[in-house]
C-alpha cells in the first residue's frame, strides 16, 4: 500500500506523516517524545494513550484559530497543518516555568488554601497575579465563526461503538423493522480488531475482511444508518444522546461547511458498547516521555503502522500484554524485557512459552520502580526482589494497569455501578433508563462470551437476526490480573515524582497527604487534590485512585465509592453546542411596515425584544439625540407628530363570556361601557402588582380588541390562556394574537384632526361625532381601517389600524396631506417625554413589579363594583394599605437651570459627604424626567415613600456624582392638568 | 431533556413546553373572604415535593393547550399525562421510591454512582 | 480536618445541612454566641450541595436597600475571611461587571447604581469604552444586542468555593462542634408547638433548637414539621471550559442574554447559565439551557468559539416568589429556616451564616435579617428583586 505523505509543522520544524495519521502517530513516526509540558510543575511529557483518554500530548493548533488542548492522539493531520506545543516558554526543550518542579514542596496538594496568604494586601496584589500566569494549559483562540449545525433524529435504537459488540449487535439488528444508529467515533469500524491482534481470525475470515463485510451488510440494509468521527458525550434523561461529528477530519477547515455536527439523539433504547478504557499505574517518574499504554503502543502498530519503539520494556499486573508482545514478534522485533507482578505459576502459559520461544528475558513477581531520563525515558529500575533492584536501559516502557469499562455515559445515564472483585474495576449493575451494555463496557473482558451476552441481551426486539460467529482468539482465553496502583518510590529527590493524575500534576503523595490530613472522601479528596478535574477526566488513573485511597483507607474500594462522572464524555466544543443560532441568526430581528421609510429617515433605533424601534431620527447628521428629541417634541405640541406603533401587542377576544373575562383580567369595569369606546386599562398579577396596561376596546359584550406593551404582549396572551384554560375552563371565551395583523399609525397634536380629516375625507372627526376614547372602522381607498380616538401624548390623537401591506403607503399619505403641517415623526424617547409631561406612566419605567395601582395614584382605574378580579384581594393586605408605601409623584427642579438624573434617589440631606460611609436614607427614586422643551426646566415622576403627603414640600435628589439638586414635589402632571387638549 | 406526551399532540421535545407548576390548586372563589395568609398562601406557597407531584404544562410551541402531568421529582421520569379538567389519578397508583422525604430513589438518582451499602 | 463524631442524644442546637451557610452558622454560634453542644448534620458531604455547585460570584450591588445592606454585610465579613479561618478561601476581588444591553436595561442599572452608591457600595457607571478596556475580548458592537453599560463593582469577585465549607468546618470543628456527615434527616419532630428533634439515619437526636439551612431540600424538611414554605426548587446549571492563559481578569454577568462568566486561576472559564423552569431534585437540567446560554457567550466573547466545554452539572435552587432569602423564625418555637436563597446564595455565605447564628442565638433576627421574614409573604413586604426586570413599554 502506498502512502500519501503529509507535511505539517511542529514547534516550527516541518515532519513528515502519512494520510490517515493522528498527529501523535505523525510525531511517533518521527521520533518525536517530547511534546508538551505539565500543569503545575512544567515537567517534560510525551504520548501516554492512542485516543481520546490522552493527558499530555495536548497541542495548539496554530492554522485553525489557534485552538487550544487539542488532542494529539486524536486530531489528524493535513498538509499545512501549522501545530504549536503548549505550556512552556521559551520553548519545549528549554522552558523556565519547570522551576516549579524543584519548588513542589509548596505545590503539594491543597498548597493554595494554607499558603500564599501573607500579610494583608500580599494575596490580591502578589500571589494572585502569580498564580494565575501559570494558569490554563494551552493560549486563548482566535475569533472564530462556526458554520456548525445541529441535527435532530428520533430512532428506535442507537448503538455506540462499532467495535466486536457494536458490529455484532447491528448484524443482529440489520434489516429489522427498527430505525438503528450505529455511532463509531473512529474514521473506521471494528474498535479492538482494528486496534490489535487479540482475534485471529472470525468465522475464519481475517478480523479486517470479516468488518468490511458486516459494514457492507449493515450499509446495505435500508435501516440501519452509521455515523463514523462521531463521539457520543452526553447521555441525557429521556435516552436523549448528544453525539459530535467531525467533518473535517484529516482536512483543513473549510469556512464555508459546517466542520462539527451536532447530532441530538432522541431513542427508545440505547446500546452502549463502547468498549474500555487501559489504565495504567503509578510509579517514580511515571510521567516521563516513552512512558506509554501497552494497548496505546499497539493501537499505533495496527491502526497507523507506526512502531513507537522496536524493543520497548513491557510491565504489566494481567493477561492482557500478551497481544503486544505478539504483535512486536511478528513485526520481527521483540520486547527488551517482560515485567510481571504475578508469581510465574499465575502468568499464562501461553505468555511463558512466548517469551520462552523467543528468549524475551521475563521478570515475573517484580514491579517498575521508577524511570530516570531528562528529557524522555533512558532506563528502568526494576525491583525483582523485596530489596532487590536492577537496572535496564530502554527508550519506552509499555504499561497495563488493566482495563476499566467505559462507563462515563452509563453513569451518565444514571445507571449504578458495582465493583466486580475479580476485574478489578466498576462495572454497570442497575440501569435506570432504557439501556443496554454490550462488550466490554458491561465487564465482559473475554470475546468468545460477547456474543452470547449480544444475543442474549438483545433477544426481546422482535424479527432479529440469529448470528453464528466463530472465533480464534490469540493468547489466553480468559482476563486475570492481580491489583497494583503503584510501587514504592526508592529515590527521595525533589525531581522522583510518582503521579496519580498527570494532567493536573496530582501525585500519589499527594493523595496520601490528604488522606493524612482528613479528606477522607473520595468527592473531597478530588476537589482537594484536584485528581481527575483535568480535561481528560483521568480516564487512565481516576480508578487508581480510589485503589490507592482504599489502600491507605483500608476499606474495600466499593465502600470509598467514585464521584460522579459529569458530562460530556469528552471536552465538547461551545461552537457546536451552540449551532447555528449564534451571530446573524442569534435572535431574530423584528421590524415593523414602517421600517424601511424610518430607515431612510435616518432613524436611531433601540431594541425593544425582538422589535427595532425608531428611537429618534437624525434631521441632519450632527444632531443630537437631546436636540432631535428636543425638536420632535416641541413639534407634536406646536403642529402634529407621528409614531409608528406598531409594536405594540394586540389581542382579539372573542365569546360569550367575552365581557366577564375581561373584567377578571383588568381591574377596570367593562360592563356598563358603551360598544365602540375604549377604556385605558390595568393588568395586575395576583399579588396586586401591575403587570401590564393598554387600551382596550369594546365592539360589543362578546368582542373586545385590547393593546399590550411591545415587549409585554406574548406574557400577556400567555397569562391570560392560563386563566382562561385552567381556572375558567366553562367560560366561552377565545384570544388571539393580532399584533402582527394589523401595523399602528399613532398621530397627535394640535393639527391631529385638521391632517386626519384631509386623509380620511369621508370621515366625520367632530367631536359629537367621534368622541375622546371612541374608535370605529372604516373604509378607505381598497381597504379598511380602524381609528381609535385616543392619546398617549396629552395632545389630539388617532390611532390607525390599517393591514401591514397599506400601512407604508398610509404613512405617506399623512405626510403628503400634511407637507404645510410640519408632520414630524418621532421616535420612542420622544413618546416617553411627552407623556411624562402628562404624567402618564409606563409599565417598566414608573414600574417594577412592586407598584400597586393604588401606589400610582391610578385608584380611578379599578371597578370599585367588582367583586373579584385578578389582584384585587392582594390590594387590601396590611403592607399595600399602607399610606407609608412608595407613591408617584412629580419633581421640579426648585434651580429651573438644573436637569434631574432618572433612575437617582430622592433623599432628605440637603449635602453627601462623600466617601459615604453609612448608608443614607432613600424615599425613593426617580422614575422618569426629560427635560420638556415646552416648560422649559427639567420635569420628573419619582415613587417616594409617603409621596402624596409630601406634596408642595422640598426635597433633594441626589447626582451621579454624589451631590444633590433641591426639587419640588409635586402632582405629576406637568401640561395641560384639565385634559383640554384631550377632547378639543 | 423531558419527554413529554402532550394529551393533544403526542410525544415532543420538552422544548416545546413550558411548565406551570402546581397543578390543582383552585382560586379561591371568594377571595374577600380569605384572610391575609389564606390569600398568601395561595398567591406564594405551592407544594415542592420530591418524589411524585401533580403539575401543569403548556405547549407553547404547539397546540398551546394546558394539561396536567404526574412526575417523580427525584428522578423527573412523567408518570402519567392527562387534560385539564380530567380527575387526578390517585397518588396510591404511583411508586414512591424514595424512603423518606428528602432521600434518593434507588436508581436515577444524580447524586451517586455507585449504590450505598 | 475536622473530626468525624458518633451523634450525641442531645445538642442545644442542631443546624441541618453541611454547606457553607450551614457550617459557617455553627461557627458563629460558636464563636462570636460562645454557644456549646452544637451539631451540623449532612446527609452527604460537606460542601457537596450549591456550595461545591455554584459560579463562585459575590457581589454586593444588588437595588433594594435591604438587599443591599445584607449582601454588603456579607461583602465585609468575606474581606476578612482568610484571616478569619487562618485559611485561604482565595477571595479573588477581580471587580463584576454587570451589562446593560438595552435601553431598559440602562435606566435599570443607573438606578441600581445610584442606589448602591448611597448605600456606601463601590457600584460604577462604566461605559463601553471603560468595559472594552476591563475586557478587550468582548464584543461590544458587533453583535445582536450591543453592550450599551454596566454596572461595575471592583470589591466584587470570586472565592474558591470548597475551602469556604472546609475552612468553617474545621475551625467550627476546633470550637467543639460536631459535624456529622452522611446522616440524613427523615423528620423534623415538634411536640406542643416547640421542637423536640431530629430522626435521622443515625437515630433520634434532640435539640432545644433547630436550623435547617438545606437550600433544596428546605421545604421538604420543613414539610415534616408541618410547616409550608414559599419555595420552589428547582434546577440551576452550571459549566466550565478547558483551562487556557487568563483572557478575562473580571467577572462578567448579563442577565439580559444570561451569561455569567469568569476564569478561574486554574483558567478554566467558569459559566453559568439560566435556571430551569420545572421543579426537580435530580441535579441535571436540559440541554437546551446550555446550549442557550454557550449561544449568548459566543455573541458577547467571539473568541471562544473555539473553547470546549470540559464539565456540566446542576444544583438544586430553592426559590422565592420575591427572588429574596428567608432568614427566618417560624410558628414552631425554637424552628428556624435559613433557605431561598435561589440563584444567588454563594455570595451570601459569611453573611447568611452569620445572620443566622444571630437569629438562631437570640431567637430574634439580626436587624439586617428582619425584612427577610417568613411574615413578609402575608402582609406584601416583599423584597423584590426580579421585579427590576420588568419590561418596557
Amino acid at each position: 500500500m502506498i502512502e500519501n505523505k503529509i507535511y505539517f509543522k511542529f514547534d516550527g520544524k516541518t515532519f513528515e506523516g502519512n494520510e490517515g495519521d493522528t498527529i501523535a502517530a505523525a510525531l511517533l513516526r518521527n521520533n518525536v517524545k517530547l511534546v508538551g509540558r505539565s500543569f503545575k510543575y512544567h515537567r517534560p511529557r510525551g504520548i501516554y494513550t492512542c485516543g481520546i483518554e490522552e493527558p499530555n500530548a495536548l497541542v495548539q493548533i496554530v492554522n485553525e484559530y489557534n485552538e487550544p488542548n487539542v488532542r494529539a492522539t486524536v486530531k489528524k493531520i493535513y498538509e499545512g497543518m501549522v501545530i504549536k506545543s503548549q505550556n512552556r516558554w521559551p520553548s519545549l526543550k528549554r522552558d523556565l516555568g519547570s522551576i516549579n518542579n524543584l519548588l513542589s514542596p509548596i505545590f503539594s496538594a491543597g498548597f493554595y488554601y494554607k499558603t500564599f496568604m501573607g500579610p494583608k494586601g500580599f494575596w490580591k496584589n502578589v500571589y494572585e497575579p502569580l498564580i494565575r500566569k501559570t494558569a490554563g494549559l494551552g493560549k486563548p483562540p482566535r475569533e472564530f465563526k462556526s458554520k456548525s449545525i445541529h441535527l435532530n433524529h428520533n430512532v428506535d435504537i442507537v448503538i455506540v461503538g462499532a467495535g466486536l459488540a457494536g458490529l455484532l449487535a447491528a448484524k443482529k439488528l440489520a434489516g429489522t423493522k427498527y430505525d438503528v444508529l450505529l455511532i463509531e467515533r473512529e474514521s473506521s469500524l471494528g474498535g479492538i480488531m482494528k486496534n490489535s491482534k487479540k482475534i485471529k481470525f472470525i468465522n475464519d475470515q481475517s478480523p479486517n475482511d470479516w468488518v468490511k463485510k458486516t459494514q457492507r451488510l449493515i450499509e446495505n440494509s435500508n435501516n440501519i444508518k452509521i455515523l463514523k468521527n462521531t463521539l457520543v458525550n452526553t447521555y441525557n434523561f429521556k435516552d436523549h444522546l448528544i453525539a459530535l461529528e467531525d467533518r473535517s477530519v484529516g482536512k483543513p477547515q473549510d469556512n464555508n461547511k459546517p466542520e462539527l455536527v451536532l447530532h441530538k439523539i432522541r431513542t427508545k433504547q440505547t446500546i452502549l458498547a463502547n468498549g474500555h478504557i487501559e489504565r495504567f499505574i503509578s510509579f517514580r517518574n511515571n510521567d516521563l516521555p516513552g512512558v506509554m499504554l501497552a494497548a496505546s503502543f499497539e493501537k499505533y502498530i495496527h491502526r497507523y503502522g507506526v512502531v513507537p519503539d522496536e524493543s520497548p520494556v513491557i510491565f504489566t499486573n494481567n493477561s492482557s500484554t500478551f497481544s503486544l508482545v505478539k504483535s512486536l514478534i511478528d513485526l520481527g522485533h521483540k520486547p527488551k524485557a517482560y515485567i510481571d507482578i504475578r508469581d510465574q505459576k499465575k502468568i499464562e502459559a501461553e505468555i511463558l512459552e512466548l517469551l520462552t520461544k523467543y528468549n524475551i528475558p521475563l521478570y515475573a513477581k517484580s514491579e517498575i520502580e521508577g524511570c530516570d531520563g531528562k528529557k524522555e525515558i533512558k532506563r528502568v529500575t526494576i525491583r525483582i526482589k523485596k530489596n532487590e533492584t536492577i537496572k535496564i536501559k530502554t527508550s519506552m516502557l509499555c504499561v497495563s494497569g488493566g482495563f476499566n469499562p467505559d462507563i462515563h455515559l452509563f453513569t451518565q445515564s444514571k445507571g449504578l455501578l458495582k465493583w466486580d472483585k475479580d476485574l478489578l474495576t466498576f462495572k454497570p449493575d442497575k440501569i435506570f433508563q432504557n439501556t443496554i451494555t454490550l462488550g466490554s463496557v458491561s465487564g465482559n473482558f473475554s470475546y468468545e462470551n460477547v456474543l452470547k451476552e449480544v444475543n442474549e441481551k438483545l433477544s426481546f426486539f422482535e424479527g432479529i437476526n440469529d448470528l453464528e460467529v466463530k472465533l480464534d482468539i490469540d493468547g489466553p482465553s480468559d482476563f486475570q490480573i492481580k491489583e497494583l496502583w503503584e510501587t514504592k518510590n526508592l529515590k527521595k529527590s525533589l525531581w522522583s515524582k510518582s503521579f496519580i493524575d498527570l494532567q493536573n500534576d496530582v501525585t500519589t503523595k499527594d493523595l496520601r497527604q490528604a488522606v493524612t490530613e482528613g479528606f477522607n472522601r473520595i468527592e473531597h479528596l478530588k476537589r482537594f487534590t484536584t485528581n481527575s478535574m483535568g480535561t481528560d477526566q483521568g480516564k487512565i488513573s481516576s480508578i487508581n485512585a480510589l485503589g490507592i485511597v482504599s489502600k491507605i483507607l483500608k476499606k474495600d474500594i466499593s465502600e470509598v465509592g467514585t464521584t460522579t462522572y459529569r458530562p460530556p464524555y469528552a471536552p465538547l466544543n461551545f461552537s457546536a453546542i451552540a449551532g447555528r443560532s449564534t451571530y446573524e441568526f442569534y435572535d431574530p430581528i423584528r421590524k415593523t411596515p414602517i421600517h424601511p421609510w424610518n430607515v431612510k429617515h435616518k432613524a436611531v433605533f433601540e431594541d425593544v425584544g425582538q422589535w427595532k424601534r425608531p428611537w429618534y431620527f437624525k434631521k441632519y447628521e450632527k444632531e443630537t439625540m437631546h436636540e432631535a428629541v428636543q425638536r420632535e417634541s416641541k413639534q407634536v405640541r406646536k403642529s402634529a407628530g407621528i409614531l409608528d406603533g406598531s409594536t405594540l401587542g394586540k389581542i382579539e377576544i372573542k365569546g360569550k363570556d367575552a365581557l366577564a373575562f375581561v373584567n377578571l383580567i383588568y381591574t377596570n369595569s367593562f360592563t356598563k361601557m358603551k360598544p365602540m369606546t375604549a377604556r385605558y386599562a390595568l393588568m395586575l398579577g395576583e399579588d396586586g402588582m401591575v403587570k401590564d396596561d393598554g387600551i382596550v376596546c369594546k365592539i360589543n359584550d362578546q368582542h373586545f380588541i385590547t393593546t399590550t406593551t411591545t415587549g409585554g404582549a406574548s406574557n400577556v396572551l400567555t397569562h391570560m390562556e392560563e386563566y382562561a384554560q385552567t381556572e375558567w375552563p366553562n367560560m366561552n371565551v377565545y384570544m388571539n394574537s393580532i399584533t402582527e395583523q394589523f401595523a399602528t399609525l399613532n398621530i397627535s397634536g394640535p393639527k391631529a384632526k385638521t391632517i386626519m380629516k384631509r386623509v380620511f375625507n369621508n370621515i366625520d372627526f367632530s367631536n359629537e361625532r367621534f368622541p375622546f376614547m371612541t374608535f370605529n372602522t372604516f373604509d378607505y381607498l381598497n381597504t379598511k381601517v380602524r381609528i381609535l380616538r385616543a392619546s398617549f401624548t396629552g395632545e389630539q390623537g388617532f390611532e390607525i389600524y390599517v393591514l401591514p401591506e397599506h400601512a407604508l403607503t398610509l404613512w405617506e399619505r399623512l405626510f403628503y396631506y400634511s407637507r404645510d403641517l410640519d408632520l414630524v415623526p418621532y421616535g420612542t424617547e420622544t413618546m416617553h417625554l411627552l407623556r411624562a409631561e402628562k404624567g402618564y406612566i409606563i409599565v417598566g419605567q414608573e414600574t417594577d413589579g412592586t407598584v400597586t395601582p393604588v401606589d400610582l395614584n391610578l385608584n380611578w382605574m379599578i371597578g370599585k363594583n367588582k367583586k373579584d378580579f385578578i389582584g384585587k384581594r392582594s390590594l387590601t393586605r396590611s403592607d399595600i394599605v399602607s399610606s407609608e408605601r412608595k407613591q408617584l409623584v412629580g419633581l421640579v427642579p426648585i434651580n429651573k437651570a438644573y436637569g434631574i438624573e432618572e433612575g437617582q434617589q430622592v433623599i432628605e440631606e440637603k449635602i453627601l459627604e462623600t466617601p459615604i460611609k453609612k448608608p443614607i436614607k432613600m424615599l425613593g427614586h426617580v422614575t422618569s424626567s426629560y427635560f420638556s422643551p415646552t416648560l422649559n426646566h427639567s420635569v420628573a415622576m419619582a415613587l417616594i415613600k409617603g409621596g402624596n403627603r409630601k406634596i408642595g414640600s422640598q426635597l433633594y435628589v441626589s447626582t451621579s456624582d454624589l451631590n444633590v439638586i433641591p426639587v419640588e414635589v409635586v402632582k405629576p402632571n406637568f401640561i395641560d392638568p384639565k385634559n383640554e387638549r384631550l377632547v378639543t | 431533556m423531558l419527554l413529554i406526551n402532550c394529551p393533544y399532540c403526542g410525544e415532543r421535545d420538552q422544548i416545546e413546553f413550558t411548565n406551570g407548576g402546581e397543578a390543582h390548586v383552585a382560586r379561591p372563589k371568594n377571595p374577600d373572604q380569605e384572610s391575609d395568609r389564606e390569600w398568601s398562601e395561595y398567591v406564594f406557597v405551592r407544594a415542592n415535593p420530591k418524589g411524585i407531584y401533580y403539575e401543569r404544562w403548556v405547549h407553547t410551541h404547539g397546540c398551546k393547550k394546558w394539561f396536567n402531568a404526574v412526575r417523580n421529582t427525584s428522578t423527573d421520569e412523567i408518570l402519567e399525562v392527562y387534560k385539564i379538567g380530567d380527575p387526578p389519578p390517585p397518588i396510591k397508583k404511583f411508586k414512591n421510591t424514595l424512603k423518606s422525604p428528602s432521600g434518593e430513589p434507588d436508581v436515577g438518582s444524580g447524586n451517586f454512582a455507585v449504590k450505598k451499602t | 480536618m475536622w473530626r468525624n463524631p458518633e451523634p450525641r442524644k442531645f445538642y442545644d442546637i442542631i443546624i441541618i445541612g453541611g454547606g457553607g451557610h450551614g457550617l459557617g452558622t455553627a461557627y458563629y454560634l460558636a464563636k462570636e454566641h460562645g454557644l456549646k453542644n452544637i451539631a451540623v448534620i449532612e446527609k452527604g458531604w460537606l460542601g457537596g450541595g450549591n456550595t461545591g455547585r455554584n459560579t463562585t460570584i459575590i457581589r454586593s450591588n444588588y437595588l433594594w436597600d435591604e438587599s443591599a445592606h445584607l449582601y454588603e454585610h456579607s461583602l465585609k465579613l468575606w474581606e476578612n475571611l482568610s484571616s478569619e479561618l487562618n485559611y485561604n478561601v482565595m477571595f479573588s476581588q477581580r471587580g463584576v461587571l454587570n451589562l446593560a444591553h438595552n435601553e431598559h436595561d440602562v435606566k435599570e442599572i443607573k438606578r441600581r447604581v445610584s442606589a448602591n452608591k448611597l448605600n456606601g457600595i463601590d457600584s460604577h457607571w462604566a461605559d463601553p469604552k471603560q468595559i472594552k478596556k476591563l475586557v478587550p475580548i468582548m464584543n461590544i458592537e458587533n453583535c445582536r444586542y450591543p453592550v450599551l453599560g454596566a454596572s461595575y463593582q471592583p470589591r466584587a469577585g470570586t472565592a474558591r468555593h470548597d475551602a469556604v465549607a472546609w475552612g468553617y468546618a474545621m475551625r467550627a470543628d476546633e470550637l467543639g462542634v460536631d459535624i456529622i456527615q452522611n446522616c440524613e434527616v427523615k423528620k423534623i419532630r415538634t411536640k406542643n408547638g416547640k421542637v423536640y428533634g431530629i430522626e435521622t439515619t443515625k437515630g433520634i437526636i434532640r435539640a432545644k433548637r433547630i436550623g435547617v439551612v438545606a437550600s433544596g431540600h428546605t421545604s421538604v424538611l420543613a414539610e415534616t414539621a408541618g410547616i409550608k414554605l414559599p419555595l420552589q426548587s428547582k434546577t440551576l446549571q452550571a459549566l466550565v471550559s478547558e483551562p487556557i492563559k487568563p483572557v478575562i481578569n473580571t467577572v462578567v454577568m448579563s442577565n439580559a442574554v444570561h451569561a455569567y462568566v469568569s476564569q478561574s486561576d486554574k483558567g478554566e472559564l467558569v459559566i453559568g447559565a439560566g435556571t430551569d423552569g420545572y421543579n426537580s431534585f435530580t441535579q441535571r437540567g436540559g440541554y437546551n439551557t446550555i446550549e442557550d446560554t454557550l449561544r449568548a457567550i459566543i455573541e458577547l466573547y467571539p473568541i471562544f468559539g473555539k473553547m470546549k466545554m470540559l464539565r456540566q452539572w446542576g444544583g438544586i435552587v430553592d426559590i422565592c416568589p420575591d427572588a429574596s432569602p428567608i432568614i427566618s423564625k417560624c410558628e414552631i418555637e425554637g424552628l428556624y429556616f435559613n433557605c431561598g436563597w435561589g440563584t444567588g446564595g454563594f455570595k451570601a455565605t459569611p453573611g447568611s451564616a452569620n445572620l443566622f447564628a444571630h437569629t438562631v442565638a437570640k431567637d430574634e433576627p439580626h436587624s439586617i435579617n428582619a425584612p427577610f421574614s417568613l411574615e413578609r409573604f402575608v402582609s406584601g413586604k416583599l423584597v423584590d428583586e426580579h421585579g427590576a426586570a420588568a419590561v418596557a413599554h
